[in-house]
């Protein structure tokens, strides 16, 4: 219990220090990328004048150092701010030249990322499902068999899949199994069915990983002494693998999980949630740095980090709790 | 536990096979659309302010083309660019040099019931023409309305110093407010009340619902429910129409549309639009200060090499005018591709085959325009052919807007910006001083006397004929032969659409009528 305590204290607060450098290096980034969010909240002929005049009131016009301030404040009480774009029925919008935007008709940062997150994680949790649909049995059956052709199997697919960039794969899917032969919806949400394809895209893209992983793990594993020595002490091979080899190999799996794969997760979702139009988390922030509009990015980087660290601590821990020889 | 290549394969068959047999039994009338609903697939966002006077976005304008009517309608065709059709007004003519007169139609409703009249023209025209409104721009200047009865009005400019014939295309673009909304900002902002075919409903997310309007003046539409759906992906809005979700998409890419033309189930609609393709010299600032070098960089390009990389989303045109606007010519000595004459200007302004240049940044966008990269690296290339040393820019659209515009400071970055500019009437003046008059050159700089003078004739000629005449034979040719800008080419519109879709009208500015469109 105590090295529990001292564990999620330690690195809870490494991971905040973390989280607080990610979030003044995008919130920096923003401000110095070309393309400025008044020019898109005002449109293509606002007068300079009027631009200087929104910039100010939106207080872009103050030091980054005093901007990120003001803006660690407010996240401290809870509060992500409003969209610069998205009006309160969560629409994005923009070229109203009547001024600086009300913010209190602008939609709550959290609120549209609340709305946006189960999308994300029903696509998240149905494409880690399929890829471990794919991965499991290729992976096992390599692991189990070095040198013979399930290894081979399992390496051809993950280079294959590997070298399938997920743009192409989701156009390609959409066309195949929607346009052309009806079977699934593909474009925005509107059902469970809605989520499928995506899904099969971001398992093409995290299978890989997964399938290396697991028949490198195993493969270890079998080749370790206590494997045979198991078998000849009368332990029956299914056994030995479901009960120490699996279990064994779960540690640098966790590993994999927790360091690629959710990062991995991550990026795919955001580009695949934009092809398929999926209103999700990765959709609102792709258009929201389209547009510039830096509450929407600043609030997803934030949580975004914490949940990689998040899971980061977790793992660990979970880790030693699996093998207390890493405990640390 | 051994797996044998033939256990493996008949496990993987299996789940195949039960896929295929189950999948089509859950889904497969998944993603059908509720029947007698339109989806729209479009390429950009409104603004969140349905007030028509508080913004210059293309987008929403198509948006207001379906909720609002105006006086008249102009089709801007080629062939016949000038013509006027009757839409909320019945009849029109010039009573004198500052006076219109508009005959209304009867018995017209807005959508929450109120009855259309002269009060509602002189409340929109008064309002939106009022300098201090952002949209004002599209507006020639103030004009005072006189309610003559219920169903006639007089515009009048006489007060504000220029002739009333300025307003005659206009009045085809300005959509008509109900007074009562005027008098209320508040409301004109938060929903849009017009007398158009359809009428709106909600907002969901990025998507806007709009009904039919039961009491619209030329009957109620076919199509019952239209929901507009903002798809920022060109590809996705193509795959939303082949798999059936949407059923009208806009702003193809060129290759798209030639693949679409090809597929069954689809129809596809090509159209000249009102907006031409410019590079914008910025004239206030070395080397392009220099007429001559701005000559010469026009003569360095090929534009036919330009188009054929543009392909089906361009139309060759020797004007800084689309050939849908008014006043439209094939100007007679526009520069064209002569490395000859390029290299003699170079040498004449001082820069012999390009020696003594500054480094020149040539600004565009990907991702906005068709092609633009495409040609930006061509141009670029023939521009170094000739001894300009280009360095060519390629921005997504949030950063290319940015940098598009000139600055507080008169100044804009770079040296060659690469724009569109489209407008919503015949009215060439609307292209012409936002970017050639030295009161406003918004992108250019440009600040020359004879054109200004030439702009504010064309703008004060009493009557149409003088205006084309002056237009033709004097404001479009001093443009091209003062070069603030290239015109490369004038845009061509290319949309899909379902082919049980028959009935759609596209106006050359993006909005479509879909008054009488029906989907079987």
């Amino acid at each position: 219990m105590a090295f529990a305590i001292e564990f999620f204290v330690r690195r809870l607060s490494q991971g905040l220090l973390i989280v607080l450098l990610v979030a003044f290096v995008i919130f920096t980034l923003l401000r110095i990328a070309p393309g400025d969010p008044i020019r898109i909240i005002l449109g293509p002929m606002a007068t300079a004048t009027a631009m200087e005049e929104t910039a100010r009131e939106l207080g872009l016009r103050d030091p980054i150092p005093v901007q990120f301030g003001r803006f660690i404040v407010q996240v401290a009480s809870g509060d992500f701010g409003h969209s610069f774009i998205r009006g309160k029925q969560g629409g994005a919008s923009g070229g109203s030249q009547d001024g600086a935007p009300d913010l209190s008709q602008r939609a709550p940062v959290m609120d549209l990322i609340l709305t946006a997150l189960p999308y994300t994680l029903i696509l998240a949790s149905l494409g880690l499902v399929f890829a471990f649909l794919i991965a499991i049995p290729i992976g096992l059956a390599a692991g189990l068999n070095a040198g013979r052709w399930q290894q081979k199997l399992g390496l051809y697919i993950s280079s294959f899949f590997v070298s399938l960039p997920n743009i192409w794969v989701g156009v390609v899917l959409i066309y195949l199994l929607s346009a052309k032969s009806g079977l699934l919806p593909a474009i925005g949400y509107r059902g469970i069915a809605y989520a499928i394809i995506p899904a099969i895209v971001v398992a093409i893209e995290m299978s890989p990983v997964l399938i290396r992983a697991i028949a490198v793990s195993i493969a270890a594993n079998v080749q370790e002494g206590y494997f045979n020595v198991g078998q000849v002490r009368g332990i029956p091979r299914s056994k030995m693998i479901y009960r120490h080899v699996v279990r064994n190999a779960a540690v640098p799996l966790l590993n994999v999980f927790s360091a690629q794969m959710i990062g991995m997760l991550l990026g795919g979702l955001f580009v695949v949630e934009y092809i398929f139009s999926f209103p999700g988390i990765g959709l609102l922030t792709i258009n929201a740095v389209f547009q510039r509009d830096f509450p929407i990015i600043q609030a997803v980087a934030i949580l975004a980090s914490a949940v990689l660290v998040l899971i980061n601590i977790l793992v660990d821990f979970a880790s030693t709790t699996i093998d207390r020889r890493l405990k640390f | 536990m051994k797996t044998t290549r033939r256990q493996f394969l008949a496990g993987t068959a299996a789940i195949g096979v039960a896929g295929a047999i189950g999948a089509p039994n859950l889904f497969s009338q998944a993603f059908a659309q509720a029947s007698n609903t339109l989806v729209f697939a479009a390429a950009g966002t409104v603004t969140g302010s349905w007030d028509p006077s508080s913004h210059t976005v293309a987008p929403q304008i198509t948006a207001e083309g379906f909720l609002f009517g105006r006086l008249t309608r102009c089709p801007m065709t080629p062939e016949n660019p000038g013509e006027i059709l009757p839409d909320l007004a019945v009849s029109w003519s010039q009573v004198d040099a500052h006076t219109l007169e508009y005959k209304l139609r009867a018995g017209v409703t807005f959508h929450d019931g109120q009855p259309f009249t002269a009060r509602d023209v002189k409340a929109t025209y008064e309002y939106a023409s009022d300098p201090s409104r952002p949209a004002s721009a599209w507006y020639p200047g103030r004009v005072d309305v006189e309610v003559v009865d219920d169903l006639t009005v007089r515009l009048s400019t006489k007060a504000h110093g220029y002739p009333a014939l300025n307003f005659w295309y206009v009045s085809s673009f300005l959509p008509i407010l109900c007074a009562d909304d005027v008098a209320n900002p508040e409301k004109l902002k938060q929903r849009p009340n017009g007398t158009g075919p359809f009428k709106y409903v909600s907002t969901t997310g990025d998507q806007i619902n709009f009904q039919a309007f039961d009491g619209y003046h030329g009957g109620k539409p076919a199509i019952e429910n239209l929901v507009w759906a903002y798809v920022p992906d060109a590809n996705t809005r193509v795959l939303g129409l082949l798999n059936g979700q949407y059923h009208l998409t806009e702003r193809l890419e060129p290759e798209q549309y030639v693949s679409l033309s090809k597929e069954a189930g689809i129809k596809t609609d090509r159209s000249l639009s009102s907006e031409n393709k410019y590079l914008h010299f910025r004239c206030n600032k070395p080397p392009f200060d220099d007429v001559r070098v701005r000559l010469a960089a026009f003569h360095s390009i090929d534009r036919d090499q330009v188009l054929a990389i543009v392909g089906e989303a361009g139309q060759a045109s020797n004007c800084h005018l689309s050939p849908v606007k008014f006043g439209f010519t094939d100007v007679e000595g526009y520069p064209e591709y002569n490395p000859e004459k390029a290299q003699a200007l170079l040498a004449e302004a001082g820069y012999p085959n390009g020696q003594g240049l500054p480094e020149i940044e040539y600004i565009t966008s990907v991702g906005f325009y068709p092609k633009t990269r495409e040609y930006g690296e061509l141009i670029s290339a023939m521009l170094q052919e000739q001894g300009f040393p280009v360095k060519l820019t390629t921005l997504e659209p949030a950063a290319w807007e940015e940098q598009l515009y000139r600055r507080a400071d008169g100044q804009g970055p770079g040296h060659i910006v690469d724009v569109g500019w489209l407008t919503g009437s015949p009215e060439p003046d609307l292209v012409l001083r936002p970017n050639y008059h030295s009161s406003f050159a918004l992108i250019n700089g440009i600040n020359d006397a004879e054109i200004d003078a030439s702009l504010d004739k064309q703008r004060n000629a009493l009557t149409q004929d003088e205006r084309l005449k002056v237009l033709q034979t004097e404001t479009l040719p001093l443009i091209a032969a003062k070069a603030p800008s290239i015109s490369l080419f004038s845009s061509v519109f290319l949309r899909a659409m379902s082919s049980k879709l028959d009935g759609v009208t596209f106006f050359p500015n993006g909005p479509v009528d879909l008054s009488k469109a029906t989907l079987s």
